[in-house]
């Protein structure tokens, strides 16, 4: 567990890196991942093809941040059951058929799923990724900048603080009882009860803890820390480059016009 | 300069924590802060930096009366470094934690990075920069409190147990390192070699009240350590 526990931050360490991609402005980055996602989720449940060309996004920013795939697709992987189990129902209800490829009939059930699936791969690694090239504490300042309500933005830092300090708890718990548990393997059923209840209290009062150093060194809902100055050239052109690309293939047919570009040629 | 006078601590549940207590301190002094579990160290430590709201009495730093309007600029002044380490190391890298409490307070990203990298400097520990908390010993962990602190440029320090979980060869370099800082400190220990070594004023608490204030000698005197339950 001490193990998922660094996993849990090992993502955001990469966020002192010194690429291209980590030297824009964080507004930007927040920025243009939220164009992203909104853009992506804005299209019909069968538009599969029309989600390709979005594919550009993550992949040039883990190109040029030199964000190691794999690190995204575990934490992908984590999600991937929820989506799963969002989209299946899709397959069972929605059995018209939508093309056939070599005999085979494809529904349009089918077609919902892998767009559920794929939207969501695409949404979370924009997240992931933004999250590899910002430093948390930049990006909760952009977004106070940005005018995001603060109580919504002090709940998201204190749920990101504390899933650390549950975990660690919980790691220390689960230890204790192992050691007297005779050889049992996890938290036997009996003992899950006041096991949780513990767990919970004990975070509560970690949690508190944690609160008040982070007060004694001038935390306070109302006083936001200062964030990166004014936006330099790169963080203008990347970010105007990337909001027009995401709102271009969201208008235009990317596939259609390169097809019809292919068929003149040929 | 701190000042306490007749400070009063209650818990919501009629506990009292701290009960009427008075002392000052100033220059260069640093208090060895000495008593039983459940004596009142920890709850005057986190009453002078206003995280529990005394029931009566003053604190008072550099002329600054601790009060709801004050209480960020009496936190900037006084740094209290926590008995468990890891309550004060949050951030997923050291380096951000050090400057968690400078953006805080405001100040511009490159005197941040001067001042963290100064206090690293300062405490020899350059080489945890870049690292997570969840992957260093617990002297380094103590180490990496003490500069999430110092990068505020406090003009007291405020030090709970602070050789807790440290082993031999990790306390003799935190001594060092207590003793190379000029600030004023306040340091609630039971470790009694240690505050000899640091310290050179003891004050002793028992029920929340001072039973002894005076120099460390004090604390070779057995009869007194015995009545105040150590």
């Amino acid at each position: 567990m001490k193990d998922k526990i660094r996993q849990l931050y090992a993502l955001e360490q990469l966020s002192g890196g010194h690429s291209f991609v980590h030297k824009l402005h964080p507004a930007v980055k927040l920025l243009t991942a939220a164009v992203f996602i909104i853009t992506v989720v804005s299209f019909d449940r069968y538009a599969f093809g029309r989600l390709i060309p979005y594919v550009f996004y993550p992949a040039l920013l883990m190109a040029l941040s030199e964000t190691p795939y794999s690190m995204l697709l575990k934490r992908f992987l984590f999600t991937l059951p929820f989506c799963l189990f969002a989209g299946i129902s899709n397959i069972f209800f929605d059995r018209a058929s939508a093309f056939a490829i070599g005999g085979v009939t494809v529904s349009y059930g089918v077609v919902s799923f892998f767009v559920i699936v794929f939207r969501v791969y695409l949404c979370v690694m924009a997240v992931l990724l933004l999250v590899s090239v910002t430093p948390f504490a930049e990006i909760t300042a952009s977004m106070r900048r940005l005018g995001i309500p603060a109580v919504f933005v002090v709940l998201f830092e204190m749920t990101y603080r504390y899933i650390g300090v549950l975990f660690e708890e919980a790691y220390s718990m689960v230890t204790a009882y192992s050691l007297r548990s005779g050889g049992a393997s996890g938290i036997g059923m009996k003992d899950m009860g006041s096991f949780v209840g513990q767990l919970l209290l004990r975070s509560f009062d970690r949690a508190d803890r944690v609160y008040s150093a982070m007060k004694c060194r001038g935390y306070a809902l109302r006083v936001f820390p200062r964030g990166r100055g004014k936006l330099e050239r790169r963080d203008w052109i990347f970010g105007s480059v990337t909001c027009l690309l995401c709102i271009a293939f969201r208008i235009i047919d990317a596939n259609a016009l390169f097809a019809g570009i292919f068929r003149g040629i040929a | 300069m701190l000042t306490l006078q007749n400070v009063t601590v209650i818990y919501p549940d009629k506990t009292k924590a701290i009960d009427n207590l008075s002392f000052t301190l100033g220059g260069h002094e640093n208090i060895a802060l000495i008593g039983e579990n459940g004596a009142g160290k920890t709850s005057l430590l986190l009453a002078i930096v206003g995280i529990l709201a005394p029931a009566g009495g003053t604190v008072e730093v550099n002329g600054i009366r601790l009060c709801k309007k004050t209480v960020n600029e009496i936190r900037k002044q006084i740094g209290l470094v926590f008995q468990n380490p890891d309550d004060q190391l949050f951030m997923p890298l050291i380096y951000d934690d050090i400057a968690f409490g400078c953006r805080n307070y405001g100040l511009p990203e490159e005197d941040i990075e001067a001042r963290v990298d100064e206090t690293l400097d300062l405490l020899n520990i350059s080489h945890l920069r870049g690292r997570s908390s969840l992957k260093l010993s617990g002297g380094e962990k103590r180490l990496a409190a003490i500069a999430t602190v110092l990068a505020m440029n406090p003009s007291v320090l405020l030090f709970d147990e602070p050789t807790a979980y440290l082993d031999p060869k990790a306390k003799r370099a935190l001594t060092e390192v207590l003793k190379k800082l000029r600030h004023p400190k306040i340091i609630a220990t039971h470790d009694m070699v240690f505050a000899a070594g640091v310290c050179d004023r003891t004050v002793i608490l028992k029920d929340g009240r001072i039973m002894a204030d005076g120099a460390v000698s004090l604390l070779s005197d057995n009869e007194l350590m015995r009545r105040c339950g150590l």
